[in-house]
Parts: structure tokens; C-alpha cells; sequence
């Protein structure tokens, strides 16, 4: 079972079909980002998830619960919704505080986290002094005040500058490579492309793509990967040999439907050197404009 | 659920807002005491019982807890707060009672500063003060209407929200409504919650309207329970089925 599985979840608002049996699954370990342009469902779809909006239709869950019948949420998963906010006239300290005592988590979390987000020198300011990219760590501090195994960061890097999306990155990775299983949605592709291990692409409120980034990027027809050697001739023998179709381009090869993995053991078992190898992309605008028909909100 | 009734304590505690109600609750508190006892030239115990009742201090128990929890939307900060416990009824519950728990605090404080100078001011004049059978009268009625004030206000934010109209609307009431009800509907006024049913278990008004015929202390008390089953009731189903979009 996946720490988080959404099933053919849809929700309507009215006449509007936010969210349209909606299916996918995140993996702990790694970095999901979930993608999509503004108003492609993406904020409805994490608050479903979150008990904070009433799917329509469908599932959402953690380990097969729903977030409000787990017992101390906050232990399970950390969220970070868009809109973060808090009392403007609490300081830091006491917003966690608040939070540690709600999900009963001992008091010495509170340093912790306020440390782990760089806010320890300010907590005792009030919030309403902060700036956007402070809010942000406080919002981070909180959702891994119960250190959970699932965190669902909602366009975290919104207002952030670049050291603070840089630190978000970084944070983000360490999380996935502690264990963790993060979803972080984004309409930031740049952002995604950096960050994430795998994606899901929703447009319109349907998924239009699940999977490793790389191939999610290469397009429907899998992995791409552009290979170059000195012994050209020679690889595109030993690739045709081993069952992958290849192309001619320029001084490299194209072998579509392969990884750079799978192409680097072909070329290790032939005993060919290579000069280059890397996965060949479609650009992530280009793909994601493919996959979202241009992605403008409903 | 002590886990939540103490997180919406420390809420409390951790804002202004809480310390500007008590500090004005007791400034009034202690001027209208000061007043009565400096210019007053008789002192019955009807007089001094009417001094120590709660007077606007119950009003603004009444809309620090309107102000706690619709300042939950007015903050934003529903979202998070139902993040943290999903289960709203119980949040909403825990709210309640720690608005019932603050009201009576605050009930209590400014009783005991009232009596406590009220009754200086008394001895220095050589009038005889409150005894101290009548001070506990005093104080279980007035514990009583801030602990039940509290517990309203949380369920009338909760169903209306938006704290300026919920604010002016219950000024209006009191204010205007219940006063007009007493003088054309004095049977119904009695179960008014604002300030028929919260004077009648004090039953010594200073400021405010009290009707002629008001309930008995323990049916007021019932009848206040009655009001905040009701809102809770209404508030609770509001608040479950609403999506934090």
C-alpha cells in the first residue's frame, strides 16, 4: 500500500468539474511533483487529500486511512498549503507551540524545527513582521513538527527569492532521501524539473501524465537517450543487437524507448567507450504544454 | 480532547486580544466600583450586589469568544487549525469550553477586584460591605454568566463568521431588540440570551434590562444552555460540511 493513493477522486463545485477521477499514487523516498498550470485542480486535489474538501466522488488516503481518521495526523503527514496563515499577533514560537501541544508532540520539537527552517534568531517576533519567505519556513517548521512520513508542500516556492527556493530544494531532497514520500505541487516547471523524482501532470482537472520525470519529459513513447562514441558504427551494432531501434543524428545516436542505463550497459558489454550519454528531453515547457493542451485555467 | 482544550488555551494566551479584554474588563470594572463607592450616599446590599454583577464584562466575554472563533476566518486561519484536528466537531467543542474556562476566569478576576476594592472603599467610609455568604453569591452567578457568555460567543462566531456583522449584530440586539422585547414581549424576552437570561441568574442589574418577571437563576441557566446546544448545533453542522477551499 502507498503512503498515498488518490482513486478516481473528482470534485465538483457547482457546475465546474474541478477534479475529474483523478488516480495516482506517491512513493516514499521520493520527490513527486504535482503539476499542472493555475486552476488545473491541483490546490483541490491536496485539500481533498487533506479532509479539507469533500471529494465528490473517490478516495484519497494515507496507508488506506483518510487524513481525518488518522490519529495524530500531524505524526503521519506534514502539510504546507499555499495559503498559509497565521495570527499576525503570535509570535513564531508560540504558533508551534500551539501546534505541538494540538498534536501532542514533546516541546523540544518546537526548537528543532524552528532550527532545522533557519528561524530560531526571530521566533520570537510576531508573525505578522515577517517576511513572505519567513512565513514559508514557519509553514515548514510546522508541517515537520510531527515528523512525518508524508509531506504535501503546496507551491512552496511562491514568494520565495532564490536562496530561499534554493534552500527549499534542498530541504525538499533531504526529506525524500530521509524516507519521506513528498508531493510537492508547482506551476513552476523550472522549479519541478530540479526537484522531483517523479511527476503527475493534471490539466482541467485529469491526469494527463504519471511517472519518472524523465519519462514523463520524454513523451508518450518513453525514454529517449542521446549517445555519442567515437565507435559509432560499432554501438548502433551492439544497440540494434540488443533489440533497441537507433537514429542518426549529427555525430550521435537516438535510441527512443531506452534509458541511458540500459544504453550504457549495451555499450559496457561490447566494450565500447562513450563520449557522452544523457537522457534526450523534450523541453519541460514543451512537454508540459503538450500535456496540458496549453494549460490554461477553466 | 484535553490535547485541544489546552492548544485553544494557549491560543488564548499567546494574543493580545485576551489581555485587552481582561485589562478592560477590569479598568471598567473598577471605575464604575470606585464611582459607586466614592459618590454614593447609601449603600444596600441590593446596591452593592447591583455593583458587583458583572455588568459589561459579561458582554465582553460574550464577544471574546465571538471574536475567537470567527477570527479563525478572519485570520485565515481555519485551514490550519482544522490541519492540526480534523475531527471539527471536536475542535469546535474544545473551543467552546475553553471559552467557557477563559469567561469564567475572567468572570472571576474582575468579581474578586470588584468586591476587593469596592470593599476597601466601603470600610474606609464605615459602611458595612457584602458578607461573605453574599460575595459567594455574587460570585457563582457571575463565574456562571461568564463561563456560559464565553461558551455563546464561540457559537455564534462559528455559525456567522464574519466578525464585524457578528459583532455589531449582537450589539444590536442587546441593545435594541431585547430592550424592545422586554417592553412588547415581556414573556418571550425572558428567554432572550444576551441580556434577559444571562441578568436573571445575576439578578442584580446595574447597567443593562432585566424583565419584570425574569426566570428563576437555574432555569436561566438552563434556558443559556439551551442557546449554546443551539448554535453549537448549528455552527458544528456548518462547519463540517464546508469546504476550505
Amino acid at each position: 500500500m502507498a503512503p498515498v493513493e488518490v482513486r478516481d477522486l473528482s470534485k465538483r463545485f457547482g457546475s465546474v468539474n474541478a477534479v475529474s477521477n483523478l488516480s495516482f499514487d506517491i512513493a516514499p523516498g521520493r520527490v513527486t511533483g504535482f503539476l499542472g498550470p493555475n486552476g488545473a485542480g491541483k490546490s483541490t486535489t491536496l485539500r481533498a487529500l487533506l479532509g479539507l474538501v469533500r471529494p465528490t466522488a473517490g478516495t484519497a488516503t494515507f496507508d488506506g486511512n483518510r487524513y481525518e481518521d488518522l490519529e495524530r495526523p500531524s505524526t503521519r503527514v506534514g502539510a504546507v498549503l499555499e495559503d498559509a496563515a497565521f495570527h499576525p499577533g503570535r509570535s513564531a514560537r508560540n504558533h508551534l507551540r500551539v501546534l505541538a501541544v494540538t498534536g501532542e508532540h514533546p516541546r523540544e520539537r518546537v526548537e528543532i524545527v524552528l532550527e532545522e527552517v533557519g528561524l530560531t534568531a526571530a521566533a520570537d517576533r510576531r508573525v505578522k513582521g515577517y517576511s513572505m519567505g519567513m512565513r514559508q519556513r514557519l509553514a515548514i517548521a510546522g508541517a515537520l513538527l510531527g515528523d512525518p512520513q508524508v509531506l504535501i508542500l503546496d507551491e512552496p516556492t511562491n514568494g520565495l527569492d532564490p536562496p530561499g527556493i534554493a534552500w527549499m530544494r534542498t530541504l525538499v531532497r533531504r526529506q525524500a532521501d530521509a524516507g519521506r514520500a513528498v508531493l510537492i505541487s508547482s506551476h513552476l516547471l523550472a522549479e519541478v524539473a530540479q526537484s522531483v523524482d517523479d511527476v503527475v501532470v493534471i490539466s482541467r482537472g485529469e491526469l494527463r501524465a504519471r511517472g519518472p520525470l524523465e519519462q514523463v519529459l520524454g513523451g508518450d513513447g518513453g525514454p529517449v537517450t542521446e549517445v555519442r562514441s567515437k565507435d559509432r558504427e560499432r554501438l548502433a551494432g551492439a544497440l540494434q543487437a540488443a533489440g533497441h531501434a537507433v537514429q542518426k543524428d549529427g555525430d550521435a545516436l537516438i535510441v527512443p524507448g531506452a534509458t541511458p542505463e540500459q544504453v550504457g550497459v549495451v555499450a559496457g558489454d561490447a566494450g565500447i567507450y562513450l563520449t557522452g550519454l544523457a537522457p534526450r528531453s523534450r523541453s519541460l515547457e514543451q512537454a508540459f504544454f503538450q500535456l496540458t493542451g496549453g494549460g490554461e485555467a477553466r | 480532547m484535553s490535547a485541544l482544550l489546552r492548544a485553544e488555551l494557549l491560543k488564548l494566551r499567546t494574543t493580545r486580544t485576551f489581555i485587552a479584554f481582561v485589562a478592560a474588563s477590569v479598568a471598567i470594572a473598577l471605575l464604575i466600583t470606585l464611582l459607586f463607592g466614592l459618590l454614593a450616599t447609601k449603600f444596600t446590599e441590593h446596591d452593592i450586589k447591583s455593583v458587583f454583577a458583572l455588568n459589561f464584562t459579561s458582554l465582553f466575554i460574550l464577544l471574546l469568544g465571538v471574536m475567537g472563533m470567527s477570527g479563525e476566518w478572519r485570520h485565515r486561519t481555519i485551514t490550519g487549525t482544522v490541519l492540526a484536528a480534523p475531527d471539527r466537531l471536536r475542535l469546535l467543542g474544545a473551543k467552546l469550553l475553553s471559552y467557557a474556562a477563559a469567561g469564567a476566569l475572567l468572570a472571576l478576576g474582575v468579581t474578586l477586584a470588584m468586591v476587593a476594592v469596592g470593599s476597601i472603599i466601603l470600610s474606609l467610609r464605615g459602611e458595612t460591605t457584602l458578607g461573605a455568604q453574599a460575595i459567594i453569591d455574587v460570585l457563582w452567578r457571575n463565574v456562571a454568566v461568564g463561563a456560559l457568555l464565553g461558551a455563546l460567543g464561540v457559537g455564534i462566531g462559528g455559525l456567522l463568521r464574519n466578525q464585524v456583522p457578528a459583532i455589531v449584530g449582537i450589539l444590536i440586539f442587546a441593545f435594541a431588540v431585547e430592550p424592545v422585547l422586554i417592553a412588547f414581549a415581556p414573556g418571550v424576552a425572558r428567554f432572550a440570551p444576551i441580556q434577559s437570561a444571562p441578568n436573571a441568574i445575576v439578578r442584580y442589574v446595574l447597567f443593562g434590562v432585566l424583565p419584570d418577571n425574569p426566570l428563576a437563576p437555574g432555569i436561566a441557566v438552563l434556558v443559556l444552555l439551551g442557546w449554546i446546544a443551539l448554535f453549537f448545533a448549528a455552527a458544528g453542522a456548518r462547519l463540517k460540511k464546508f469546504d476550505l477551499v
